[in-house]
């Protein structure tokens, strides 16, 4: 491979584990949006996601390679029982851990987050063994440049990367359409910029919040099926990882915004894909939580959010 | 009796307990020592989780560090910069600390101005580099094109880590063979450090951390300086971490960057939420419970439920092994307590809130004493007149603007507040009235313009540092430290006329003693004043509103002002509270040579005490001048005291 090939490959590797990321970071940024938390636990969420559709994908009885109409049939429905579970289990993780600390500290929460983390992440560790699980190779596999268009290049571009993208699109379109056209949408983004006066003003603070969880599960467990499918292995700590890297988007975009845990998720899914590369894999971690730090000290407020003064 | 007995009867089980093991052949001592160095690290935790309230999960990169300064110091293997010469445990273990505290600094610089969720994730992810960055060090390798100036360099070991460690010398004492100069190094490290906590905490600088956990804001408009407090919990929290990593290393005698994972932050974390954040006693206690729960509770009952499975002859409980679901319990552990007991086993129970903070519950029946001009306490008379000087104005305030986006808050605002005068500040809601006194204490910085106090320009200066030079300030919602004590929260006021360091407040010479004897004397005679004796040691959130409200101005006048800036000091009070706060507000400017500048709504109140006022709306100064004046001003009664409020018709308009 010349050099450019390896970097046009590793684009396409950033760009798909990006869009893992923004779907991850998506539900880290509505919920610190709306009561300023960093949910912790949503990589786990994420994490379950992978095991919980391997589940349905067994309980369906599939279990090789899935085929024509399957596609069209199994296929989503799987996507929606990951979902609504994961969207489900978000919910009740706000509801034990979180609600009942609405008036407390602003570190409270978070503690029950970590503890939150550690106990999914044990769920887990104790379901399926502290193995790497193979993941079936559901999705059909095949270089596209090479199939549909007769290209012989070295680069692969291959119907898994269409795929992730094929997925991850609607669901951002969808969710933009739904904060920015419905009432409850509407509900949240009042939430989130004042709570006492969204709850004046008649919304239900309360319900919205629950929306908000059930949102961010939902796209975590579409981002667990899609990591499935793509890289076919699961372990039990991928969460925390995934989780500190879309946390990172989240806050590279400009946490609070959606549009920027999008490009953020991206931008981080680019630079590890690089890093990997060009520096060294064993250096990633360390390089994306410089960047996190950075971020963090120097912009608070990230590449799209808003410039908020802190509540005197 | 228990309070007397117990100390002593504790010192000596610690003392008597290695020989009571040896005699019995338990072997626990290793096991309990090893506990005691977390329990070390726990108490470093909760200097910076408890007392300063900023949440580190990467506390554990911490004990890394002093580990691996040991590890690589001491090492007869990788040995000291003088290759293969290991340094004495004895130097190594103060350098560890120095390491970990400067370290702790160096991260701590950056990040501490971040808020409190942000911090926690900045020391997570710096707790995540650190073993990697130990872990990928042990193997460096830098290629350039074909140019390789580093090649396969080792500086920590990598994944292997530093094995052997040097242990401590000491003629006579075989550290080699026998566990119990181990226990009983780390007993010496631990009381000490415990010794020199609980100091700490008494001082000025516990106070000082005690106040950024309860209100940041509020302690910075008390004159203290968050950055260099919290700094300073951050590095001592480090060093205390780099002892027990020290010894820790020596003790193991192998160290792998495996030990000091994130999992070991949130343990610490379990430890310190468990037994009370910011209580050394339940400190000690959540890391001996975790500690016994951790290595005896789990394995003992994984035999219990094993045995019990199989004479039930359930194979799935035969087989069990408990040990697995350690972090489980741990996570659920820190949900548990934290939704049931958020103060932790010991903390501080804390009585149901008797005043709302919101000024609508029945107040104090007892008529509050009325302040005397005797009561004024005498070192602070001395100060203000000591500080007199001839510059006719204290605060000069020239063309201050201010904007939030669009909107213009200060528009080229002048005030002048003349020596010992009472400056009334009115205006509408939303006038600019509060953001002028943000601008002049410097929690809001000015767009342009001037503010000179006392001769020099305040422009730039941190909140603190204007306290410092004497500016106080009250604030139209109080603000105080809710779960520290009356007397306590008047000390922080005192904490920019004090100078204990942390050498100091460790070690009392008398010069430190004599100052803390002062400022208690003096914070007594200040709460004696504002008619809150004997109420020392309630917790100022337990106070009824009123009170709340002069314990807010004895706080303010324990920093020394020779200008204080009240903020509608009388919202909320009924008439008698009212008229007693006004003759204090009079006391203190005629007996004191105080200035004081007022924002407040009651036209009673400021109409009678103020010698000039000044009038804002949408930011702009309408009117300034006397009462008689102000009450006469036709833009003032059209913009905001209304028709109804002149006593004479108003200057008919031409």
């Amino acid at each position: 491979m010349t050099g450019w090939e390896v970097l046009i490959q590793q684009s396409i590797n950033g760009l798909t584990r990006g869009a893992v990321f923004a779907l991850i970071a998506l539900g880290y940024t509505m919920v610190y949006g709306i009561i300023e938390l960093i949910n912790f636990a949503h990589g786990d969420v994420f994490m379950l996601g992978l095991f919980i559709s391997l589940a349905w994908f067994t309980l369906l009885g599939v279990t090789g390679t899935l085929t024509g109409w399957q596609l069209l049939t199994v296929l989503p429905l799987v996507f929606v029982l990951t979902m609504l579970t994961t969207a489900t289990l978000n919910v009740a993780i706000d509801r034990v851990a979180y609600r009942p600390l609405r008036r407390s500290t602003r570190l409270a929460p978070l503690i029950t987050a970590i503890g939150v983390s550690f106990m999914l992440e044990n769920v887990a560790l104790l379901w399926k063994g502290p193995a790497p699980i193979a993941y079936p190779d559901v999705f059909p596999s095949f270089d596209i440049l090479r199939e549909w268009f007769g290209v012989d290049s070295a680069i692969f571009l291959t119907s898994k990367d269409l795929l992730v993208v094929a997925a991850t699109l609607p669901l951002m379109v969808a969710l933009h359409y739904f904060v920015t056209r419905t009432r409850w949408g509407k509900a949240m983004r009042a939430t989130a910029q004042d709570r006492e006066t969204a709850q004046a003003m008649g919304i239900n603070v309360e319900r919205t919040i629950l929306i908000t969880f059930f949102v961010g599960g939902a796209l975590a467990g579409a981002a667990g099926l899609i990591q499935g499918m793509y890289y076919n292995i699961g372990q039990w700590w991928m969460g925390y990882q995934a989780g500190l890297r879309a946390f990172t988007a989240a806050v590279l975009g400009g946490i609070g915004s959606m549009s920027g845990a999008a490009l953020g998720g991206l931008v981080i899914g680019f630079l590890s894909a690089w890093s990997d590369q060009y520096i060294s894999a064993r250096w990633t971690n360390a390089i994306v939580f410089s960047i996190l730090i950075v971020v963090l000290v120097f912009r608070p407020h990230g590449l799209l959010g808003e410039r908020t003064a802190d509540k005197a | 009796m228990r309070e007397s007995l117990g100390p002593p009867a504790l010192v000596v089980a610690l003392l008597v307990y290695p020989f009571v093991d040896r005699a019995l052949g338990l072997q626990t001592v290793h096991a309990v020592s090893d506990g005691m160095i977390y329990v070390l690290l726990a108490l470093g935790l909760n200097i910076v989780v408890g007392y300063a309230g900023l949440l580190d999960l990467g506390y554990a990169a911490f004990f890394a560090i002093g580990a691996y300064a040991m590890g690589l110091l001491n090492s007869p293997v990788l040995g000291s910069p003088l290759y293969g010469h290991a340094w004495s445990f004895w130097l190594c273990i103060w350098l560890a600390a120095a390491v970990s505290a400067l370290l702790g600094l160096v991260i701590g610089a950056p990040t501490l101005r971040v808020r409190g969720d942000y911090l926690a994730i900045i020391t997570l992810g710096f707790g995540e580099i650190i073993p990697v960055a130990i872990r990928n060090l042990g193997d460096v390798t830098i290629e350039i094109g074909t140019w390789r100036p580093i090649e396969r360099l080792n500086l920590t070991g990598g994944e292997n880590g530093v094995n052997p460690v040097g242990r401590p010398v000491l003629p006579g004492v075989p550290f080699e063979t026998d566990p119990v100069p181990w226990y009983f190094l780390i007993l010496v490290v631990g009381a000490l450090s415990l010794w020199a906590m609980s100091r700490l905490r008494d001082s000025r600088l516990g106070r000082a951390w005690m106040a950024i956990r309860e209100d940041e804001t509020a302690a910075d408009c008390t004159g203290v300086n968050p950055v260099s407090t919290k700094l300073l919990a951050f590095a001592l929290g480090a060093s205390f971490s780099g002892f027990a990593g020290s010894i820790y290393a020596a003790k193991l005698q192998a160290i792998t960057p495996g030990a000091f994972e994130f999992q070991v932050s949130i343990m610490l974390l379990c430890m310190v939420v468990l037994g009370g954040a910011g209580s050394l006693k339940g400190v000690i206690l959540g890391g001996m419970l975790i500690t016994v729960f951790d290595r005896i509770v789990l394995s003992q009952s994984t035999f219990l439920v094993r045995s019990i499975g199989r004479t039930v002859g359930v194979p799935a409980l035969a087989a069990i092994d408990l040990t697995l679901w350690r972090w489980f319990f741990f996570g659920l552990g820190l949900v548990l307590v934290m939704l049931l007991r958020p103060q932790g086993l010991a903390g501080r129970r804390v009585q149901p809130v008797a005043a709302d903070a919101e000024g609508d519950q029945p107040l104090a029946p007892e008529p509050s004493s009325l302040p005397r001009v005797e009561a004024i306490p005498m070192w602070l008379r001395e100060r203000m007149t000591r500080a007199a000087a001839q510059e006719e104005a204290i605060l000069d305030v020239r063309g201050v603007s201010k904007a939030f986006g669009g909107v213009v808050a200060l528009n080229a605002v002048d005030l002048v507040v003349p020596r010992g005068a009472i400056i009334g500040l009115i205006g509408p809601n939303g006038a600019g009235k509060t953001t002028f006194f943000n601008v002049v204490t410097g929690l809001a910085r000015t767009d342009g313009g001037r503010i000179t106090f006392a001769g020099g320009s305040l422009i730039g200066l941190r909140p603190n540092a204007i306290v410092a030079r004497g500016i106080a300030r009250t604030f139209q919602s109080i603000r105080l430290f809710p779960y520290m004590s009356v007397l306590d929260n008047v000390l922080v006021g005192e904490h920019c006329r004090l100078a204990a360091t942390v050498a100091g407040a460790v070690l009392r010479p008398p010069a430190v003693i004599a100052e803390e004897r002062r400022a208690r004397e003096r914070a007594r005679g200040l709460l004696a004043f504002v008619g809150l004796s004997g109420k020392d040691d309630d917790l100022a959130r337990n106070l009824p509103y009123g009170d709340q409200r002069r314990l807010e101005i004895a706080r303010a006048l324990a920093t020394e002002p020779r200008l204080l800036l009240l903020d509608e000091p009388t919202a909320g009070m009924n008439p008698r509270e009212t008229e007693t706060l006004t003759d204090l507000i009079g006391l203190l400017r005629r007996e004191l040579t105080l200035s004081i500048l007022l924002i407040e709504h009651d036209m009673e109140v400021v109409m009678g005490i103020s010698d000039r006022i000044t009038v804002l709306d949408y930011g702009t100064r309408i009117a300034e001048g006397t009462p008689a004046e102000i009450q006469r001003h036709p833009r003032v009664i059209e913009a905001y005291l209304g028709t109804g409020y002149e006593r004479e018709p108003a200057v008919p308009s031409p």
